[in-house]
């Protein structure tokens, strides 16, 4: 059987793998990108980010009409056609799934559809609807990505139980629904169901949302969330499922207590679980953690170092920006250069109502690390652009390293804070200190300017709010 | 009076003390030794000018110490100091490089600023400089930053890297930076008893002379039997008559004779090469180093212009070289610019060795004890003594080896009688 011989090979077409194989074509490697599916994108673009996103936004419009009221603008309820809106997230994903494979063309990527595996250190198999085809590769970069967790006792082979990939389908909008998780995933896609009609019961075993943000910031989130969904239980824990009819049976435990309900729907957002089964790791032994992801020193490279692992597959936050940025440092490393992701700075953020997003240290980890910090936090009750969008409950918070006034992390919640935070990572990537935000002019009315206002706050001299700690008195 | 460092011979601008033999209170006898010096060439004693009671001594081990450094102060001698007072003292230490004040003004300037010394934990930088510095190995904890804030700009780095380059530029710093590779010797008291002892800087400077010996030179020795059976009934005759004059017929004496007059057929026996010149550098002049075993180490003193001297001469000479190098009382003067070195260790009644080239010389020859053996005939007895000539085989081929070993064997059958006997 012909072998095709490659410099690099990429498995996996999501955000990490097509920029991975673009990279290092665009550096004269001849590369090949082998995916499951004959879209490229992966789960961002495919089941997840995007899709979801596109969902949010619709129903962020309706939210607006709805509060429109309050300054004198009143609509009719919103009739909601499910399979218009479907076909315009659908078209979207299409739009971007293009794009990707005309770039894929013109940068002489050769794509496979097929499910590859890893035969031996440098030979790699892949299963195609025609046939096996073998490639040879110099260096390999897995971009297998991961997938929604469905523990066993919940998977009772009923579409009434979903993960986000199904959710985010939107066959129906049921009349109840209970969202077993509350981080992001969860938040984000019962708020969409519940803006659509849904009664959203959310069932968490933690104390609390988005485990991981600070309190500060999640404070408006929840205080939204208890309006928008029908019941938040903490501290509960989920024992079983079974179907009663056209519905399910949920079993779960709360301060001890058996408890019973009933929904129409289930989603399941308890995490993700790496792709990292059936791809061949186990033929050359790459090694994996306990719970499946790839080990990677600094420079992504396995065990084996001429393959890598970039992305979800890899470990660490299971974003997809942080993919793309693991494929950069991956391809330099195969270019030679000498590379680390020690000091990457990657942003989260969650499209709630309203968004939260945060980079760098937070609070919560500065304390439980022991590290000297000092914070300065802007209330945007004090923002004139947030108040012209009728949104006080946002704030922006500098958490500042102790005596330098260095920027270590930031924090920020309110409409639009997906983009705000990127200038936080500007900030702290490049080592920039309170100061310098302070004497960074920017724009007004915006909401951008409750950064500079909060490192002006620090220092006393904010133009909008008071800090009593650092006024000084009149000598007069 | 002033206790002085005398000359220390030609090409030797300084030396270091690495050890003071006598302390202030002490009193001294004229030449004992007070310190020693090592040099690059050897060490030596520096003889105390006059006798004495020392009051004071104004170096310590470690110093760089140069001709005329004054080193201390005699009470009692009353003569003045052998030295020249003129001889100016040198400064001990290097003169301070004047350090260039960072300016967060980039210098258009040729000349390396030298950067502060910094250790900062928290780096404030660019993520593209930060990048950079990963990719090229920069620690950048370790450069100060003329920013805003302590910030390292661009320029930081352009003067530190600049900084770096520059010190490659100086070969003796760099060089003598360089750490020796270490041995690490296993713990031998995991078997036994062991007893670690302190060895002397003479020692260490033999061990250094013999390394650097053996990994340079590849050598090659020659053996070879000397029928001595009528030379040493010659010096039972006539060794009467030299001790009468103070002094003693030894083989170590004929050896000197024997090997220079082969040296004058085979001038580049009496020579050094240079490696990186490539070049051959044939001596006219004939100074004999001749091996000395002493308490403290071996030790090569050296008998200038042999050929111009007598048996008689050459007799008293080497006893005086070898009474002071046991006494440690040789001068410096006295430890250099051997052409050829003899070490005799027949007296120690053993056979052929392999003897080692004291470098820069290109030769040696080695002696053993002579035993009788049956001449060709088979009938007969000679005293036939080992000799062992070992030659930089990089610039002499075996064939020369051969016939100067040859030539060295038939000078040692040929001293004639008349010569010996000459004493005058």
């Amino acid at each position: 059987m012909k072998t095709q011989a490659f410099d690099v090979v990429v498995i996996g077409g999501g955000p990490g793998g097509y920029a991975a194989a673009f990279f290092a074509a665009s550096s004269g490697k001849k590369v090949c990108l082998i995916d499951k599916r004959a879209e490229l994108g992966g789960t961002c673009l495919n089941e997840g980010c995007i899709p979801s996103k596109a969902l949010i936004h619709a129903t962020e419009v309706m939210h607006l009409a709805k509060t429109a009221g309050e300054f004198g603008l009143t609509f009719s309820k919103p009739k909601v056609d499910l399979d218009k809106l479907r076909k315009w997230k659908q078209s979207i994903i299409k739009k971007l799934n293009d794009g990707i494979a005309g770039l894929c063309k013109k940068k002489n990527v050769t794509f496979i559809k097929g499910r590859a595996y890893i035969e031996e250190t440098h030979l790699l198999r892949v299963e195609t609807e025609a046939g096996q085809q073998f490639i040879s590769f110099e260096n390999a970069i897995i971009a297998t990505g991961s997938q929604p967790a469905l523990p066993a006792t919940f998977d009772l082979g009923n579409k009434r139980i979903m993960t986000s990939t199904e959710a985010l389908e939107l066959e129906d909008v049921p009349k109840t629904m209970l969202v077993v998780g509350g981080g992001y995933i969860g938040m984000e896609l019962g708020s969409v169901y519940a803006s659509l009609g849904s009664k959203v019961t959310i069932i968490e075993a933690m104390s609390g949302i988005l485990a991981g943000a600070d309190q500060d910031l999640i404070r408006p989130v929840m205080a939204v969330a208890k309006e928008n969904f029908e019941l938040l239980i903490f501290n509960a824990k989920v024992s079983k499922m079974a179907t009663k009819g056209k519905q399910i049976e949920v079993n779960y435990a709360v301060d001890g207590k058996q408890k019973k309900s009933l929904f129409d729907k289930v989603l399941i957002s308890v995490g993700r679980t790496p792709n990292s089964v059936n791809i061949g790791l186990d033929n050359i032994e790459i090694k994996t953690d306990e719970k499946g992801f790839i080990v990677v020193n600094e420079q992504l490279q396995t065990n084996h170092s001429h393959i890598y692992a970039i992305g979800d597959v890899a470990g660490g936050v299971l974003l997809a920006h942080k993919a793309s940025k693991e494929a950069s440092i991956a391809v330099e490393s195969i270019l030679g250069h000498r590379v680390t992701k020690e000091s990457m700075v990657i942003p989260c953020v969650v499209f709630t109502d309203p968004e939260i997003a945060w980079c760098g240290l937070t609070e919560t980890e500065a304390k439980e690390k022991g590290i000297a910090i000092e914070t300065s936090k802007f209330s945007w009750a004090a923002s004139g652009r947030a108040l012209s969008l009728g949104r006080t409950d946002g704030l922006t918070k500098l958490i500042l390293e102790k005596d330098t006034q260095k920027i270590l992390g930031m924090g920020i919640v309110g409409p639009g804070a997906s983009e705000l935070i990127a200038e936080g990572c500007l900030a702290i990537s490049n080592g920039l200190y309170a100061a310098d935000l302070a004497e960074t002019v920017h724009a007004h009315p915006t909401l951008s300017e409750t950064i500079m206002e909060s490192a002006e706050l620090f220092f006393g001299h904010s133009a909008h709010a008071y800090n009593p700690k650092v006024e000084q008195k009149s000598t007069v | 009076m002033e206790i002085k460092i005398p000359n220390l011979g030609d090409g030797i601008d300084s030396a270091i003390v690495i050890s003071l033999l006598v302390k202030e209170g002490d009193t001294v006898t004229k030449d004992q030794t007070l310190i020693e010096l090592e040099t690059d060439k050897a060490v030596a004693p520096v003889p105390s000018p006059a006798a004495g009671t020392i009051t004071s001594l104004t170096v310590k081990e470690g110093d760089t110490v140069a001709n005329g450094t004054l080193i201390g102060h005699l009470d009692g001698g009353g003569e003045s100091s052998s030295e020249p007072a003129s001889a100016a003292p040198v400064q001990t230490a290097p003169a301070p490089v004047p350090v260039k004040a960072p300016s967060s003004v980039p210098a258009q300037t040729a000349s390396v600023a030298i950067p502060k010394p910094v250790y900062n934990e928290s780096v404030a930088t660019s993520v593209s400089i930060q990048k950079l510095a990963y990719r090229i190995g920069l620690d950048l904890r370790y450069i100060s930053g003329t920013g805003s804030s302590g910030r390292i700009t661009e320029t930081d780095l352009i003067n530190h890297i600049a900084y770096l380059q520059s010190l490659l530029n100086q070969p003796s710093a760099a060089v003598e930076s360089t750490p020796k590779p270490e041995v690490v010797l296993p713990d031998f008291e995991k078997w036994g008893t062991v007893d670690v002892e302190k060895c002397s800087p003479l020692r260490k400077k033999i061990a250094e002379k013999m390394v650097t010996a053996w990994q340079t030179v590849p050598h090659v020795t020659q053996q070879l039997d000397v029928d001595i059976t009528g030379l040493m009934a010659l010096r039972k005759k006539y060794n009467p008559a030299y001790q009468k004059k103070g002094a003693k017929l030894t083989l170590t004496v004929f050896a000197i004779k024997a090997v220079q007059r082969a040296l004058e057929k085979f001038p580049q026996f009496n020579a050094s090469y240079d490696a990186v010149k490539n070049e051959i550098i044939k001596k006219k002049y004939y100074h004999m180093g001749i091996a000395v075993d002493t308490e403290n180490g071996l030790i090569v003193p050296v008998i200038k212009d042999v050929d111009k001297k007598s048996l008689l001469t050459l007799a008293k000479e080497l006893a005086e070289i070898a009474d002071k190098a046991k006494d440690r009382t040789l001068s410096v003067e006295e430890l250099q610019g051997s052409t050829f070195t003899i070490s005799n260790l027949g007296g120690l009644g053993v056979g052929a060795f392999t003897p080692i080239i004291n470098t820069p010389e290109v030769a040696i020859l080695g002696i053993g004890s002579g035993e009788f053996k049956p001449t060709g005939d088979g009938k007969t007895l000679a005293l036939k003594m080992p000799t062992c000539l070992s030659y930089d085989h990089r610039i002499i081929d075996g064939a020369d080896g051969a016939r100067f070993a040859m030539e060295v064997k038939n000078q040692f059958e040929t001293l004639s009688e008349s010569e010996i006997k000459e004493i005058s």
